[in-house]
C-alpha cells in the first residue's frame, strides 16, 4: 500500500514536471495562438545553456543558474525576431509550420554546436530523496511541482489580471484589431517566446539535474503535448489538473500494469487519456468555447 | 568512393560530408573492387558513438586493403550511409544502396536495419555483417544477417550464472532488468530474460522487470522495490541515459547494486556520462567481444597497428573494440570467399555460402571474437558462445573474467 501511494505521489510530481513543460506551449498559444512544435527543442537549448554555464565557464549555481535563465530569454526572443516577427498578420498555420522547421533546426543546430556526446547534467537539486516514513520523494521532482504550481499561480494572475496579459491575450485573439487598438502585436508575441524558453530552462533543470544531457532529451517536448491538450491550450491553472491526472495515470500504468503486459502502455496512456477528452470537449477539459456571433 | 570518417567529424557528418564524399573518384587499385554499404547513425541516438564505431570498421578495411586484399588482388570500397536508427530512414535508402553501389556485402548498425531489410537481403542476396549481439525476434533459419555475439539475454544469462558462481551457494541470484518499448531491441532483452528465468528458476530469479522511457524523468522509486526485492544484480543493456538514471537512483537510496551494461551503453559511455568512470566502481560490461581494458592483449596490439599505420585516430575503447571486430570478421568471410571461387565475378551469395563453409578463427579476428561458427540455422553461431566480463577497478577499466559459457537459452 505505501508503495501504491509513493507511485501516486510520484507520479503526480512527474505530472506537474509535464505541466511545466506544457506551459511553454500554453504561453505562447495565449499570446499568437501558434502552437510551438519546437517547446521540447527549447527544453535542451536550455539544457545546454545551463551545463555550458556550470561545467563548461565553471560558475557556481547561484551564478549560473540566473544567467541561464537570462540567456534563454535572449534565446526566445532572438527566435521569434528571426522567424515569426515578420508572420505577424499572415496565417496562424503559416507560424505553426515555421515553429515545425524550428523544431528540425534546433536539433542540428545542437547537434553541430555541442555534437552527439552525452553530457553529464549538473546536480542542481539535491540527489538524496526526502522520506516520509516508508515513503520517499525525489528533491528535483518535489522542487518541480512547488515551482510549477508558483508558476502558475503567477502566470495565471499575470494573464487574468494584468493589463500586459490581457493585451496578450487580444493579440491572439486577432493580430489586426490588436494593433488598430494600439497594442504592440510584436512586443507582445516576443514576450511570450521569452517567458516560454525561461520555463522551459527551468523545465530542463528539474528534468536533467544529476542525468545526462543529449539532444534527445527534448522526447520530454512530446510527453507534455497530452497535458496541454488535455488542459485547454488557454488554461494554465487547468494545466496542475492535467499534468497530475496524466502523471498519475502513466505511473500507475508503468508500475502496475507494464510487467504484466510485458510493454510501455505506461507511454502510451497520456495520449489515450488525451483523445478520451477530446472526444467529449474538443477545446480541452478547461479550454476557452469560443461564441461566434453571424 | 572510400569514404573515410574520424571522431572529429561529429554531427557535421550527418549534414553534408557524406555526399561531398560520394563524388569523390573510385580509389581502384586492385584489379578487382567490391563495394560495402555501411549503415551508420549520426544523429540519432548512437550519435554519439557512431564516428568512433564507424572510423574503426573502416581503418579495418584500409588494413584489408593494403595487407590482405593487396595480395588476393581485391580492394574493398565502402560507403556510409545515414540512416538515424530509423527503419523506415533505412527501408527508403536501400533501393537507391543497391542501384548505387551493388554492394557485396552491408555493414549493419542495429535493431532497426534487421527490421527494414530482413525481407529484402534474401531477395537480393546480400548478405549483412552487425556487431552488435543478436535479437530473438530475428533469430530464424536460413538469415541473410548475422551478428558474431549471441542474444543479449544470451550475453546477460551467462553474466548472471558467472556472478552466481562468484557468489557461491545454491540458491538462484535475484536480477532486474530495465527495459524499454522505445525499441523492439529492448523489449526483446527482457523477454528472452524472462524466459530463461522462467526455466532455470534454480539458478534465476528475475525479481523486478521495469519499463521505462529512454531518458527517464526518475527512477528512484523503481531503485527502492529493486533494492528491496533484494536483487544482486541490475541488467542494463538499453542506453546510457538509462543507466545514469538508474545509478543516480541506487545512489538515493544508498543501495549498492552492480549494474551489468552492454557493449553500445558500457562502461566508459555510462561512466563519461555520469561524470566519471569512478562512478561505476564495482560495476560491469559483459558481451561475446574483446573486453578493451588497458591489459595487453592480442586485440590491444591489433588495435595499435591500426592506429600507427592505419590512421584510426578512436580511443581504446568498447565502441572501438566493437568497430574493429565487425570489421575483422566482415573482411575474415570475404577473404574465405575469395579463396573459394577466386578474385573475379564475386557475388553476396558466395560471401554467404563462406561464412556456412568454414569458421572464422579467433586469430583471424586478432582476439577480438572468440572462433565463431555460423551454420543457417541461426544468425548467430550457435556452439562455442563464450563472453568477456569487464569491470572497474580503482577508476579503471580491467578484465574480470574471459571465456565464460554461455548457459543454454531457448528461443523465445
Amino acid at each position: 500500500m505505501v508503495y501504491f501511494i509513493n507511485d501516486i505521489i510520484t507520479g503526480a510530481l512527474i505530472g506537474l514536471l509535464y505541466a511545466l513543460v506544457a506551459m511553454g506551449f500554453v504561453v505562447i498559444y495565449r499570446a499568437s495562438k501558434v502552437f510551438n512544435f519546437a517547446q521540447g527543442e527549447l527544453v535542451i537549448i536550455g539544457g545546454f545553456i545551463v551545463w555550458f554555464t556550470t561545467m563548461q565557464l565553471g560558475l557556481s549555481l547561484w551564478l549560473s543558474i540566473p544567467l541561464s535563465l537570462v540567456l534563454a530569454g535572449l534565446v526566445g526572443y532572438a527566435i521569434e525576431r528571426i522567424f515569426l516577427t515578420k508572420l505577424i498578420g499572415e496565417s496562424v498555420f503559416s507560424m505553426v509550420m515555421v515553429t515545425v522547421g524550428l523544431l528540425i533546426l534546433l536539433r542540428g543546430l545542437v547537434l553541430l554546436l555541442f555534437g552527439p556526446a552525452v553530457r553529464p547534467f549538473p546536480i542542481i537539486f539535491p540527489l538524496k530523496p526526502l522520506f516520509l516514513g516508508d515513503m520517499l520523494i525525489p528533491m528535483n521532482l518535489l522542487a518541480g511541482g512547488i515551482i510549477t504550481i508558483v508558476a502558475a499561480v503567477g502566470l495565471s494572475w499575470f494573464f487574468n489580471r494584468t493589463r500586459s496579459g490581457l493585451r496578450m491575450t487580444a493579440v491572439a485573439e486577432d493580430h489586426v484589431v490588436a494593433s488598430s487598438m494600439g497594442i504592440s502585436v510584436k512586443g507582445s508575441i516576443a514576450f511570450a517566446w521569452v517567458l516560454g524558453a525561461i520555463l522551459s530552462t527551468i523545465g530542463a533543470m528539474i528534468f536533467l539535474s544529476g542525468k545526462s544531457l543529449t539532444f534527445l532529451a527534448s522526447d520530454i517536448g512530446f510527453a507534455a503535448l497530452p497535458v496541454a491538450l488535455f488542459a485547454g491550450l488557454e488554461s494554465i491553472g487547468g494545466l496542475i489538473l492535467a499534468g497530475v491526472i496524466i502523471g498519475i495515470a502513466q505511473s500507475l500504468t508503468t508500475n502496475y500494469l507494464d510487467p504484466l503486459i510485458g510493454g510501455s502502455l505506461g507511454s502510451v496512456v497520456p495520449y489515450i487519456i488525451m483523445l478520451a477528452i477530446l472526444l467529449v470537449r474538443p477545446t480541452g477539459l478547461f479550454g476557452w468555447r469560443t461564441i461566434e456571433r453571424v | 568512393m572510400i569514404c573515410k570518417t574520424t571522431p572529429g567529424l561529429r554531427g557535421l557528418m550527418a549534414a553534408g560530408a557524406m555526399a561531398a564524399a560520394a563524388a569523390m573518384p573510385m580509389t581502384a587499385q586492385a584489379e578487382e573492387t567490391y563495394n560495402l554499404a555501411l549503415l551508420s547513425d549520426f544523429s540519432g541516438p548512437y550519435a554519439d558513438i557512431m564516428p568512433i564505431w564507424t572510423g574503426s570498421r573502416e581503418a579495418v578495411f584500409d588494413w584489408w586493403n593494403e595487407t590482405s586484399g593487396k595480395d588476393l588482388g581485391v580492394t574493398l570500397n565502402y560507403k556510409n550511409y545515414e540512416t538515424r536508427y530509423d527503419a523506415a530512414q533505412v527501408a527508403s535508402l536501400w533501393p537507391g544502396i543497391k542501384s548505387e553501389l551493388d554492394p557485396i556485402a552491408v555493414v549493419g548498425l542495429g535493431g532497426p536495419d534487421v527490421a527494414a531489410l530482413s525481407e529484402r537481403l534474401p531477395e537480393d542476396k546480400i548478405p549483412m555483417f552487425m556487431a552488435t549481439a543478436a535479437y530473438g525476434y530475428a533469430w530464424q533459419p536460413d538469415s541473410w544477417i548475422f551478428n558474431p555475439r549471441p542474444t543479449y539475454s544470451h550475453e546477460s544469462a551467462a553474466f548472471l550464472a558467472w556472478l552466481k558462481e562468484q557468489r557461491g551457494g545454491d540458491e538462484p541470484l535475484k536480477a532486474a532488468i530495465m527495459a524499454s518499448e522505445a525499441s523492439p531491441a529492448y523489449v526483446d532483452m527482457a523477454k528472452g530474460l524472462e524466459l530463461y528465468a522462467e526455466e532455470h528458476p534454480q539458478e534465476l530469479d528475475l525479481v523486478e522487470v521495469i519499463y521505462t522511457e529512454v531518458q527517464p524523468t526518475d527512477l528512484t522509486a523503481q531503485m527502492r522495490r529493486v533494492a528491496r526485492a533484494g536483487a544482486e544484480a541490475l541488467i542494463i543493456q538499453t542506453n546510457t541515459s538509462i543507466v545514469v538514471a538508474a545509478k543516480r537512483g541506487l545512489q538515493a537510496n544508498g543501495a549498492d547494486i552492480p549494474i551489468l551494461m552492454s557493449s553500445h551503453n558500457g562502461l566508459p559511455a555510462s561512466g563519461g556520462a555520469l561524470g566519471g568512470l569512478d562512478q561505476l566502481e564495482g560495476d560491469y560490461e559483459a558481451y561475446g567481444m574483446a573486453v578493451a581494458a588497458d591489459e595487453d592483449t592480442p586485440a590491444r596490439q591489433f588495435y595499435e597497428t591500426l592506429v600507427a599505420e592505419h590512421g584510426l585516430e578512436a580511443p581504446w575503447s568498447v565502441v572501438t573494440a566493437m568497430g574493429i571486430s565487425q570489421g575483422l570478421y566482415t573482411v575474415a568471410v570475404i577473404g574465405h570467399a575469395i579463396e573459394e571461387n577466386g578474385a573475379e565475378g564475386l557475388t553476396g551469395e558466395m560471401v554467404r555460402e563462406a561464412l556456412f563453409a568454414r569458421p572464422i578463427t579467433a586469430e583471424e579476428t586478432h582476439g577480438f571474437l572468440p572462433t565463431l561458427t555460423f551454420t543457417p540455422d541461426a544468425p548467430f553461431p550457435l556452439e562455442g558462445l563464450k563472453v568477456n566480463v569487464g569491470t572497474v577497478r580503482d577508476g579503471k577499466i580491467a578484465i574480470e573474467a574471459t571465456g565464460v559459457d554461455v548457459p543454454d537459452v531457448q528461443k523465445w
